[in-house]
């Protein structure tokens, strides 16, 4: 093996390496140290934890050396390290260095490494008493995440990825490239021939990319401080009061991870990626799974907090939560989705690694329930069904079994793997999860809307059928509207059902609002939050439900009766240049092109008209593609935004050259040129004569006695005359002017092209005599003709979702505020049982 | 009865529900052997024939597209898709279809590729040209 290789930078990817090594080994250390920190019974305990601190303040400055070191490597395009040659390329803006950080498996490790430290430190700040079990399990936490960075062999093989690989490990050069082998000299300077890295996939290279990954690794990240509060309160007994400080955690926690998974609803939505805001692809589905699960655990919290009740289901629920984070890493990240998922990370081979990351926070949740299980304060008493806990108690379940769903049918492939079956993903995966989905929102938005007209303990029940009742008339009834005009009452009946319940939900909770307004202010959180939910199941049912393709085409040649009948309609329509069509509603006209290397503009006009023909709208859109020579033609739609509907244009095919061809291919010869068009008409014509041709005329207004052709002198006997072209199609007009021209006594003639038109004018001979002149009309046969193929697509009342997510991180803030003034108001000793306002006679133990 | 009762009754009942909604619903992986055979759409791997033309023509049809792909039993067919040619389909290492077959010819109705950029380990690019260029 060679020792020396020309060029290469070994400095930042040890210093790296170190770095991660000793994020790994603090990380442990404080495991262990905050371990023995809750269980000395020494008096050492304090020291242990001085120790602990120290250890996660370290791991938090390595895993920020990690960080610093990868950034210099990508910055610097030292593409001798594997991560910067596969993630970034020397033309990468630098805003989007900071989004090839997370392209790959590592860099989103790293990310999620870094949230955890962060919140590790603020606990170590705020946790008080519950610094050292909390801690215990988070450092614990840490330490597996950093394992999946180290990248190092023990026993012959390889523990966890490394992004500080450098390329020449990570792949074979001399069996790529079989000069290296023959020539070991030339290998010993490999780095010279590796000019760039591989880039940014263009897909990602969008300011969502940047803000996106962050937000939702902030979110699974903070999902696992309510799971170490739950272990800590299980592991010290302290049964009730880990609810309390737990539930500001866990709102946090689902609104950043909500936040998170909208955002990047939004960006599919806007890059149509997915083909629409939500696909139920199995990354979506992975990222959704923990945050239904978290939802019904912070409102059983509640309820415990409350009333005592739902104890079990409250430490079920967060502990399940934070098992579902790491599950669904195990999913998006283990290579096992497999066929079903092209969103997928790359496998990078930690299947058991992973699996085991899963199993170790698993089995510890279940054997600290079962070992504590006699001492838990389940309340033996049930709860009243005319109460608010009962109903929430419900709805978390609920919002358990929706995601249980989720999780049964994204699970296929492994289920294949552990009980070798060979089924399939459903072949419509979109309509079986939207059915039961929608389902389970009629159950969970009827309980929000309906628990708001209940009191916690006992609500009198005739009070409350009446308000429930009168609301429910009047939800019934703005359902009944909003379902005719949407047009939601042609699909399934469980979508309206849906309708309704949502819209209960908000009514209801307006209700709650308008009393938070009144004095009961605390209240207006929850109301906020729920309210913004309910405007998201509203704006998801009218969006997905009656989104259309608006580029129908039923035009096309008949391949096969088979063919035709089954996929009538059509989606795709093909727009030749200037040539208008009517698409919907509109009239399309693709018009012309502008580059902005490497994003190639089409310029699509859209006409609306009115009953007479009147042009009544016109804008235009500018769908972009670029033609990418290692990831094909990636196209980029452009958007009308409506107030109440968004129309989408999206190239599907065109025939645009590679970004990095030279752009101008005026260096073929004239002869070379005619086989791009149909063989030439002549025209003998006078002036004011007008030829026909099959797209328009040409009208011959008059000749130019002195025209002039560039670079060409003219002799004192030489001739050269224009002919003043006229050129009218499809309602557009053009200008030309060919010219004859007689020099030294040859004749010669200089045509021009209107590419706007597809045509190729000559003047070849003028008759004097007869006062004719000779057009040749070359025309462009159809499919030389610059085309576009596209798509477009309609989504009505979108901005009830988008709105409605703003609206509930609102709530979600005001609950947090909520949540924390509470806890100051707590006195901090242990073991209180006093710890709501409202009396709870029904605690147990 | 108890409400607890009751609840975990709905709850059992959901759970059976979801799964039967699955097994109702899941398809099953085949060969174009099997296509033949089966009722409904079928998911089908395979790898693309690289020898045998893709066909779109967007002036005669923008919304067809066939080409022909082996089966991993190594049986050949014909696949129509009704849309136009996915992005980098050429590239595609492996191909999962969803359809059925009709009349000889599969029709497509989902095609899902792996591209080798994304799933294998990537090519290094070593140009001619920066070959000679540092040739010492």
């Amino acid at each position: 093996m060679d020792t020396a290789f020309k060029g290469e930078h070994l400095f930042p990817g040890q210093l790296g390496q170190f770095f991660i090594v000793l994020s790994f080994g603090s990380a442990l250390l404080a495991a262990i140290s905050y371990y023995f920190a809750t269980t000395d019974k020494t008096g050492l305990n304090n020291s242990w934890r001085r120790l602990g601190r120290i250890a996660y303040i370290t791991n938090l400055a390595s895993v920020v050396g990690i960080g610093v070191s990868l950034f210099y490597i990508i910055f610097n395009h030292l593409f001798e390290y594997h991560y910067a040659w596969e993630h970034s390329s020397k033309s990468l803006p630098v805003y989007y260095i900071i989004s090839s950080y997370w392209e790959g498996q590592e860099g989103s490790f790293w990310l999620w490494c870094f949230w955890q430290g962060v919140l590790g430190n603020i606990l170590i700040w705020r946790a008080k008493s519950w610094e050292s079990p909390v801690m215990t399990v988070i450092s614990l936490s840490q330490a597996l995440l950093a394992s999946m960075l180290l990248g190092i062999e023990i026993f012959g093989s390889r523990i966890g990825s490394s992004p500080f690989i450098l390329l020449r490990e990570a792949i074979d050069l001399r069996a790529q490239a079989p000069i290296f082998a023959s020539r070991p000299d030339m290998y010993h300077n490999y780095l010279s021939y590796i000019t760039d890295g591989n880039g940014l996939n263009p897909l990602l290279q969008n300011y969502w990319m940047v803000i996106h990954p962050p937000t939702l690794f902030l979110g699974f990240a903070s999902m696992v401080v309510p799971f170490a509060y739950a272990i800590a309160g299980l592991w010290q007994k302290r049964y009730k009061e880990w609810v309390q400080p737990a539930i500001s955690y866990a709102l946090f926690a689902v609104m950043v991870l909500g936040t998170g998974v909208i955002m990047g609803s939004f960006w599919a939505y806007e890059s149509l990626n997915f083909g629409g805001f939500w696909a139920w692809d199995p990354v979506e589905n992975a990222a959704l799974i923990p945050w239904l699960t978290l939802i019904g655990g912070v409102h059983v919290m509640i309820v415990y907090k409350n009333t005592g009740h739902s104890y079990f289901t409250a430490t079920f629920l967060v502990l399940i939560s934070f098992v579902l984070v790491l599950y669904a890493s195990f999913l998006t990240r283990s290579g096992v989705l497999g066929d079903t998922s092209v969103h997928a990370f790359t496998d990078l081979g930690m299947f058991w690694h992973l699996v085991t990351d899963v199993a170790v926070f698993f089995v510890i949740a279940v054997v600290l329930v079962i070992i504590r299980w006699k001492e838990l304060p389940i309340d033996k008493k049930e709860e009243e069904t005319y109460s608010r806990e009962f109903w929430m108690f419900v709805g978390a379940v609920f919002l358990a079994l929706s995601c249980l769903q989720l999780v049964i049918v994204t699970s296929i492939p492994v289920w294949n793997k552990m009980f070798g079956t060979n089924i399939a993903p459903p072949n419509n995966p979109v309509t079986l999860y939207n059915v039961f989905q929608a389902a389970f929102a009629v159950v969970v938005a009827l309980l929000a809307g309906v628990t708001q007209f209940l009191k916690y303990k006992k609500t009198d029940s005739g009070k409350f059928y009446i308000t429930g009742a009168v609301y429910l008339a009047l939800a019934v009834l703005i359902t009944a509207l909003v379902v005719y005009v949407s047009g939601i009452y042609r699909l399934r009946i469980v979508f309206s059902l849906t309708m309704l319940a949502a819209i209960y939900m908000v009514l209801s909770n307006i209700k709650v609002l308008t009393d938070a307004f009144k004095g009961k202010i605390k209240l207006a959180g929850s109301a906020v939050a729920h309210i913004g939910f309910a405007l998201i199941l509203v704006g998801a049912v009218i969006a997905a439900g009656t989104s259309k393709v608006v580029s129908i085409n039923n035009t096309g040649e008949q391949y096969s009766a088979e063919f035709a009948k089954r996929n009538d309609p059509k989606e795709n329509i093909m727009l030749y240049k200037n040539t208008p069509i009517k698409m919907g509603d509109y009239v399309v006209t693709y018009i012309g092109d502008s580059i902005a290397m490497p994003n190639h503009y089409f310029k699509v006009d859209y006409k609306r008209m009115d009953a007479s023909g009147k042009v009544v709208e016109e804008f235009m859109l500018k769908p972009n593609s670029q033609a990418n020579r290692k990831m094909g033609l990636v196209s980029s739609p452009d958007t009308k935004h409506y107030l109440l509907h968004d129309l989408y244009t999206h190239v599907t095919m065109a025939p645009i050259k590679f970004d990095d061809d030279p752009q101008n291919d005026d260096a073929h010869s004239e002869a070379e040129d005619d086989k791009n068009y149909d063989p030439p008409i002549s025209h003998d014509i006078a002036i004011g004569d007008t030829i026909r041709y099959r797209e328009g005329y040409i009208v011959l207004e008059g000749l130019n006695k002195n025209a002039h052709v560039e670079n060409i002198q003219l002799a004192k006997n030489d001739i050269a005359v224009g002919a003043q072209l006229k050129i009218v199609t499809n309602g557009r007009a053009f200008t030309a002017e060919p010219v004859y021209m007689i020099k030294n006594g040859s004749m010669f003639d200089f045509s021009r092209k209107i590419d706007d038109a597809g045509l190729k004018l000559r003047f070849t001979k003028i008759d004097p005599k007869a006062g004719k002149m000779t057009i040749m009309v070359y025309q462009q046969p159809e499919n030389r003709r610059p085309y576009i193929v596209m798509k477009a697509i309609e989504f009505p009342y979108i901005n009830f979702f988008w709105s409605g997510t703003i609206i509930m991180v609102i709530g979600f803030v005001l609950s947090i505020r909520r949540r924390n003034k509470e806890l100051k108001t707590v006195p901090a000793a242990p073991q209180t049982h006093k710890i709501s306002k409202r009396p709870s006679p029904q605690q147990v133990g | 009865m108890k409400k607890s009762s009751i609840i975990g009754l709905v709850v059992i009942a959901i759970a059976i529900a979801v799964i039967i909604g699955l097994y109702s619903n899941a398809s099953s992986y085949g060969s174009f052997a099997d296509a033949k055979k089966a009722s409904g759409e079928l998911h089908v791997i395979g790898y693309l024939d690289k020898q045998k033309e893709l066909y779109y023509d967007a002036a005669k049809d923008a919304n067809y597209f066939s080409f022909y792909m082996k089966d991993k039993k190594g049986e050949e067919c014909k696949v129509v898709f009704p849309g136009t040619k996915p992005q980098d389909f050429e590239r595609s290492e492996q191909i999962v279809l969803v359809g059925e077959m009709v009349n000889g010819e599969f029709h497509a109705s989902h095609i899902q590729m792996k591209c080798p950029s994304k799933y294998t380990q990537d090519k290094v690019d070593i140009t001619e040209a920066s070959a000679k260029k540092a040739d010492i």
